[in-house]
């Protein structure tokens, strides 16, 4: 039997797939535990799960704030503060505290968040194999092709961090999706496990009482991007006020709506999905995945990081319609919606996404590949 | 403003939609990035009119910026390489 340390930043999208794939290798008989903020990890977790403290409150403080401001950034800008003030200043606050959970757990094997770059310097350090958990591919899909000083500009800043390129295994990376979302040639060691969305706690209440018998369509923004959400969720409101829908809107920010429009600051998000007929995202993997996973077509306008790129994967596929985040306005969202929810090609093709994910194996297939690192 | 000036600003009200820049000046200081705020979709479709156009590679005269030379790409920078590669 084996142990494994999953390293996973301040950042629920990263975290969740994780959950999953943990609770497969304990079924198995492995040893399992994290390492990361605890605050941010423990509530997402199982109850009895092992987390190191691997980020200081204060560190955890000075990142949010700093993601405060990163709210208010466009344009490659929003790039460059993210290496910059987010995930160089990250990997160097987690790294005392995952070096001491190496060193205290000893793992056989180190499963590191893409974004979580203190996992492969503290696992190498220590002679520690490790492995690539890629929840987004955005990373896959080489934003930077066309850019050649940024890609250089990028390598810099993970050498001067790491030594080495930390966001990519050379043993194993897991991607949280499926080769019909994500087409292209990569190395035989990257594979497509789907999003993995089992075995995740989840205690957020959720008025079902609610809901009747019209169509269900949730709107999310995401845990990071919905406070700066106000603009969009107006035009989204003024665009269902005539449509004969029930709309559930998660929303941090008070957002005034007629009466069947369900404004809510948390929704228990994957029991949700069974019950709804479409979604509006800002693009985010783990609520396109878990859309796409119950079949359900997409409205998707994207704001910053890989959510454009996610977009084009669900417009490539057939199974959505993307928007202008900035510019949309109230009649272009409602033709969205209804177009999504009347022509069946684009429920046929989230069901086709749907079974490409089903096909790909979950936490079973990552688990078996998780084994042979060590075997 | 110079006849190319003039005739990028109709491309990027174009490309981005004339009642969003109410308000807006553009002006040969005006950056894409920030000012504009230009989203990567925008980004395409000025590239593909761009080319029309010009005959302009846009693609190809950002991948020899570093990231804040990106940043800080404006109307006016563009309008001179356009000029410039008609000259």
């Amino acid at each position: 039997m084996s142990r494994y340390l999953f390293v996973v930043p301040p950042l629920v999208g990263h975290i969740n797939p994780t959950v999953s794939v943990g609770a497969e290798l304990v079924r198995r008989g492995h040893t399992v535990a994290w390492a990361g903020h605890q605050g941010t990890s423990a509530p997402l977790l199982p109850r009895d799960a092992v987390v190191f403290p691997a980020l200081p409150d204060a560190a955890a403080a000075s990142i949010a704030a700093a993601r405060t401001e990163w709210l208010g950034l466009r344009g490659i800008g929003v790039f460059k503060f993210f290496w910059e003030s987010f995930l160089i200043p990250l990997g160097h606050a987690m790294l005392p505290g995952v070096a001491s959970a190496v060193e205290s757990f000893r793992p056989d094997v180190v499963v590191a968040d893409q974004q979580a770059l203190a996992g492969p310097v503290a696992a190498s350090a220590a002679g520690v194999p490790w492995v690539t958990s890629a929840s987004t591919p955005g990373e896959l899909l080489d934003p930077l092709r066309d850019l050649p000083k940024v890609s250089s500009w990028v390598s810099d800043k993970l050498t001067s961090f790491a030594g080495f390129d930390a966001r990519f295994s050379p043993a194993l990376v897991l991607v949280f999706s499926s080769r019909l979302l994500v087409p292209g040639s990569f190395p035989e060691h990257y594979v497509f496990i789907g999003p993995a969305l089992g075995d995740r706690p989840c205690e957020t209440p959720f008025p079902w009482d609610w809901l009747d018998s019209r169509r269900r369509v949730l709107v999310s923004l995401g845990t990071l991007n919905g406070a700066a959400g106000g603009r969009f969720f107006s035009s989204v409101v003024e665009a269902v006020t005539s449509l004969d829908v029930q709309v559930v809107l998660v929303s941090p920010v008070p957002v005034s709506a007629p009466q069947h429009v369900l404004v809510v600051d948390r929704v228990p998000q994957l029991s949700l999905m069974p019950h709804l007929d479409a979604v509006v995202t800002h693009g985010g993997h783990n609520t396109v995945c878990e859309a796409l996973a119950h079949g359900l077509p997409l409205v998707v306008a994207p704001i910053r990081d890989d959510q454009p790129l996610i977009a084009s994967s669900v417009t490539d596929c057939g199974a959505g319609i993307r928007l202008r985040y900035q510019r949309v306005r109230a009649p272009e969202i409602r033709d969205a919606l209804e177009r999504v929810l009347k022509d069946p090609s684009y429920a046929a093709a989230a069901g086709r996404v749907r079974d490409s994910f089903a096909a790909a194996g979950g936490a079973p297939t990552a688990a078996d590949h998780l084994e042979a690192v060590v075997a | 403003m110079s006849d190319v000036l003039v005739q990028l600003s109709r491309i990027i009200s174009e490309v981005v939609g004339p009642d969003f820049l109410l308000g807006v000046e553009i002006t040969p200081d005006t950056t894409f990035s920030d000012d504009l705020g230009l989203e990567s979709i925008e980004f395409v479709a000025l590239a593909d009119k761009l080319r029309e156009h010009y005959d302009v590679d846009l693609v190809g005269f950002l991948a020899d910026m570093d990231i804040d030379e990106i940043m800080a790409m404006s109307v006016g920078t563009l309008a001179t390489h356009i000029e410039s590669s008609r000259a």
